[in-house]
């Protein structure tokens, strides 16, 4: 892995100055069964292709931000601060 | 034609040999008569010089102590010494060579058909194999081959490849502004050009100091790419260096590798590509004494055989593959009586350690003829060497029509120019040089209008595209066009890859089993695994496999090129980058040097984690006064509205209801209950709060909290990370408050600052925030300072604290004092899979509270019952435990120590262990082994040292 991502605080820089924080997935489901629950723990979706995603900067300005990016071949599309993008 | 210059002497095999300076070792060992230079992989046959250029296994030595070096791109040195590899005794006679006899017993994938029946003979097969397989020897001194070294460049335009179409590509991209990274894997810049003068244009030494000294160019020669990155990034060896380089444009003009033809015993030493007889000629400067028989498919073979002529040698014949060479081949040789030969080809070498003859049949077979000679130069066409462009993301096809694989589809930011497009005419491969420099430049640095104009010149000038010679047909490969690639007549020693030793009836045996997919038929037979990585065999197998399994060679495909492209040391990988290894030091730091510590590492940090010895601190902390270094725990202040809300999801007990000047031990999870980190929560003001968190997770509390602070972009909350703001120390033991009372003006009687209470007031001039907390267990104060103040603090307390009997103490009194308390270190006494209710902190967990992270599966935790029970315990006998020793219970695994220590205060070896519930209660006996001996332990619900608290709380 060698891609870049544009940190929304630092602008371009290599992939391992960062880590990944999953995709980005919808708020708990209010009153789950204990499968349900255990499938919002850890049955996060794998998209092959278009992926909304966590990142955080980590060995710089500590930033989380999400990403769009291409699994098939870490293109990163787009990023922006959660909420703005 | 001889070499001139000064002599250099070094040794072959503890044989003196003389060389000239410049001169490659194998070209002084040429001249010198040695010929064999190594001995084959699989059947220890004798190989010598065979593509000269740095691709083939055949001249892997062993050069100064490192291992599967290749000569014939190593310069002499004086002194230097040189040993063959993979023979015993010697290289003129190896025993091993005996394999070559049996080699029926040893077809393709015997490796997965023997040994393993029956099954215990493994063991000594494996000794065996062991013994044998691989190349070469490891150095294993330390530092034996020196230091490995990295090198991080950042470049507008990286060109892979320093022939013509790469130093074209070069000057234009550098031309147009941008910053040029030029790499070529020879000693010096020019490409095939260096040793094929015949096509060299009249201004090419002219092009190549341009280039060399242009501003905006950097040039890196010996420097081979092995490996291309998403996003142009580059990995370069150079020697003990790696360099990895980061460019905005690539340009791959590393040109073509010449492939060898399948034919009996092509593996003789003896037999050499025309660039390998080309190099020994005008690099080396080296003469090959001796009839030569070439065998050509195209104008290579002409030129080589012109250049030999020149440089004194003899031709005994030059055997053509096509029936009518065209004039403009022919004319090259006219003048000089070479017996051209068409419509024919080479079957087989003769002779058994060196060729003696070359034995040449018509293309349908019939009639054989052996000419005898000691040489045979083969010139039967180029694989553009395309492994890089692969991975970087392009596409190719087989053009049928060129005889090679083509790019069908470019990668973005990826250009290529020159024979590795299929370019081999210079003027054609300079001006693709050309193109892709300045296409990168534009690329790079957009917005000059000027050079739109000038691509749009240059792509209406263009030579025009010259196939080469050869030009196998479109459908299923047959005997006749596969002749490119392969001789016809017998199978066996007709080598295919030379670092495995692979043969022609080994491909088609693989193809018999089923391995009939160029991908299956890689893995199974090896084929293009080697140190070569396919530069010698790909061509070939893949006509092979096209031949056998009759089908088209496009049909057949292009195998997948995975990095790294040449032999890697794992020294180049790992190798040093200091500046880039964090060590972080405390402001105390030098303190602790003084007074004699020795330093272990807690994550980046270095941490005393002794000054005397672990019991004499423990003593001292227990009967007088102990001062300990804390300045690494993690340190977060919130301030904000919502900071209250925030800790209570964010921690499983409560903060609403904590005072101004309190504080509380808490403990963070993540949703799934598990244990991150614990630390404590103190309100220093009404909306201010101070966090502290361990030394080894304090990046990863950061970022989790930032995390969910990120998620819920309405809150107001800031958090700031202070931890490298503050000096932090914990002063420790009975004495502690007297000591402290004479630093202060404040009040800090046990009424005024009792347990758990946080002050804010100066400590010998400098404002302090203390904590009255004991992680060690008895009266203590964490006291943290303004960073810049630490060691003036330390130092007085320190002084103070003489005459009380204040010693300082490091990490491991105070793992001993601590367990002494049973108090738990997240990471070491828990893991991934622990969760409060079982690792004895269920008094923490609030199911009250309204929601907190990881309150829903601890709640299903608790309704199904803890499993497993961090419990203390004490050994009934005098043994210790190490960490991680396994509690068996009836027989099978139940548990394992997570810590132990001798407790002077419980008088034998206390410590922590996960152990399931059944034997957790208080008062059980369970097992734990050591050394495969069980030891008995009792588990202790109460602390081994003053189990109501009360020095705690004094």
């Amino acid at each position: 892995m060698s891609f870049q991502i544009a940190c929304p605080n630092c602008g371009v820089r290599p992939v391992w100055e960062f880590h990944y924080g999953g995709p980005v997935t919808s708020s708990a489901p209010p009153n789950p069964t204990e499968r349900q629950w255990g499938a919002y723990l850890f049955d996060k979706p794998n998209i092959c292709g278009e992926q909304h995603e966590w990142w955080v900067h980590r060995s710089a300005c500590k930033t989380w931000f999400t990403a769009k990016r291409d699994t098939r071949t870490n293109t990163v599309l787009s990023t922006a601060m959660h909420g703005e993008g | 034609m001889s070499a001139s210059g000064h002599g250099v002497e070094f040794t072959f095999d503890g044989q003196t040999i003389r060389g000239v300076e410049g001169q490659s070792v194998t070209g002084a060992l040429h001249a010198a008569g040695q010929h064999v230079l190594s001995r084959s992989f699989k059947y220890h046959r004798p190989r010598g010089l065979l593509c000269g250029s740095g691709r083939c296994p055949n001249c892997l030595c062993t050069v100064d102590g490192t291992p599967n070096v290749r000569i014939c791109t190593t310069d002499v040195q004086p002194g230097m010494q040189v040993k063959s590899q993979n023979r015993f005794p010697s290289l003129g006679f190896d025993v091993l060579g005996i394999f070559d006899w049996f080699h029926k017993m040893m077809p393709v994938g015997f490796y997965y058909k023997k040994f393993y029946k029956p099954r215990w003979m493994w063991p000594f097969w494996e000794k065996f194999i062991r013994r044998i397989a691989g190349l070469g020897e490891i150095n294993q001194a330390r530092g034996g081959e020196g230091h490995y070294e990295k090198l991080n460049l950042f470049t507008d335009v990286a060109v892979i490849g320093g022939g013509l179409a790469g130093l074209k590509a070069a000057l234009e991209a550098a031309e147009a502004g941008a910053s040029v990274v030029v790499i070529d894997d020879q000693k010096a810049l020019g490409g095939h050009l260096r040793h094929d003068p015949t096509l060299k244009p009249t201004d090419f030494d002219a092009l190549i100091a341009k280039v060399t000294s242009h501003a905006n160019i950097e040039v890196y020669t010996s420097a081979t790419a092995i490996g291309a990155y998403e996003e142009n990034y580059i990995a370069v060896l150079q020697g003990k260096r790696l360099i990895r380089i980061r460019a905005a444009q690539a340009v791959f003009t590393g040109g073509a590798w010449e492939r060898p033809l399948v034919f009996t015993r092509n593996d003789l030493p003896g037999v050499m590509l025309a660039s390998a007889a080309q190099r020994l000629i005008h690099l080396d400067h080296v003469k090959i004494s001796g009839p030569i028989v070439i065998v050509t498919d195209n104008a290579q073979g002409y030129r080589t055989a012109a250049q030999i002529v020149a440089a004194k040698g003899s031709i005994a014949s030059l055997i053509d593959l096509r029936d009518a060479p065209p004039a403009a081949d022919t004319d090259l040789v006219r003048s000089l009586s070479i017996p051209v030969q068409a419509g024919r080809t080479i079957v087989a070498a003769e002779g058994s350690k060196h060729v003696t003859g070359a034995t040449v049949a018509l293309k349908n077979g019939g009639e054989r003829r052996t000419i005898s000679c000691r040489w045979i130069v083969q010139a039967v066409g180029f694989t553009p060497a395309i492994s890089l462009l692969y991975q970087s993301g392009c596409s190719f096809v087989h053009d049928d029509r060129l005889g090679h694989v083509t790019i069908t589809k470019f990668a973005k930011d990826v250009h290529a120019a020159g024979a590795i497009t299929g370019a081999h005419d210079p003027s054609r491969a300079a001006w693709e040089g050309r193109r892709a420099g300045l296409a990168a430049a534009i690329a790079a640095r957009p917005g000059d209008e000027s050079l739109n104009a000038k691509r749009a010149s240059l792509e209406s000038s263009a030579p025009p595209a010259t196939a080469p010679g050869a030009a196998p047909a479109a459908a299923a490969l047959t005997p006749e066009t596969a002749l490119h690639f392969v001789s016809p007549g017998g199978e066996k020693k007709k080598f295919v890859c030379y670092c495995e030793d692979v043969t022609q009836k080994d491909v088609f045996d693989a193809i018999d089993e089923g391995y009939s997919n160029i991908e299956t038929l890689k893995r199974y037979s090896t084929i293009s695994m080697g140190p070569c990585q396919g530069k010698m065999c790909q061509a070939s197998s893949v006509a092979l496999c096209a031949l056998h399994n009759r089908q088209s060679i496009e049909a057949t495909g292009v195998p997948t090129s995975r990095p790294p492209e040449t032999p890697t040391p794992l020294g180049a990988l790992a190798g040093r980058t200091p500046h880039f290894v964090l060590a972080r030091r405390t402001p105390m730091h030098g303190w602790h040097e003084r007074a004699g510590a020795k330093f272990m590492d807690a994550g980046n940090w270095k941490r005393p984690e002794r000054y005397t010895s672990p019991e004499e601190e423990y003593k001292a902390v227990r009967e007088a006064a102990g001062l300990i270094d804390v300045s690494t725990l993690g340190k977060l202040e919130l301030r904000g509205r919502d900071v209250v809300p925030f800790l209570e999801q964010m921690y499983p007990n409560k903060y609403a209801d904590l005072k101004e000047g309190r504080t509380r031990y808490g403990i963070v999870c993540d949703g799934g209950g598990i244990i991150l980190d614990d630390g404590t929560i103190s309100r220093l003001g009404p909306d201010r709060y101070f966090l502290t968190t361990t030394t080894g997770n304090a990046d990863a509390i950061d970022s989790w909290f930032r995390w969910n602070l990120a998620s819920k972009p309405e809150w107001d909350v800031t958090l700031a990370n202070v931890s490298s703001n503050y000096a932090a120390m914990n002063l420790a033991g009975p004495k502690s408050r007297e000591i402290l009372r004479g630093l202060t003006t404040a009040d800090i009687s046990p009424s005024a600052l009792p347990y758990l209470a946080v002050g804010q007031f100066d400590i010998v001039g400098v404002p302090a925030v203390v904590f009255r907390i004991g992680f060690v267990g008895e009266l203590g104060y964490e006291i943290h300072v303004p960073a810049e103040h630490g060691l003036y603090v330390w130092e007085k307390i320190y002084q103070a604290g003489q005459s009380f009997g204040l010693k300082p103490f490091g990490v491991e009194a105070q793992r001993r004092l601590r367990l002494d308390k049973k108090h738990i270190l997240v990471s070491i006494d828990t893991d991934a899979l622990s969760n409060p209710l079982e690792a004895d902190l269920g008094w923490i967990v609030k199911f009250d509270k309204s929601d907190f992270i990881g309150k829903r599966t601890l709640q299903q935790c608790q309704a199904r019952g803890p499993q497993n029970r961090l419990v203390g315990f004490k050994m009934a006998d005098d043994s210790n435990p190490p960490e991680a020793s396994l509690v068996l219970h009836e027989g099978r695994l139940a548990g394992r120590v997570t810590s132990c220590r001798f407790s002077p205060a419980a008088g034998t070896h206390v410590g922590l262990a996960w152990v399931p519930v059944e034997l957790g209660k208080d008062g059980t006996s369970f097992n734990i082994t050591i050394d495969g001996i069980p030891h008995e332990a009792i588990v202790q619900d109460a602390p081994f040292y003053d189990p109501k608290g009360e020095k705690l709380r004094s």
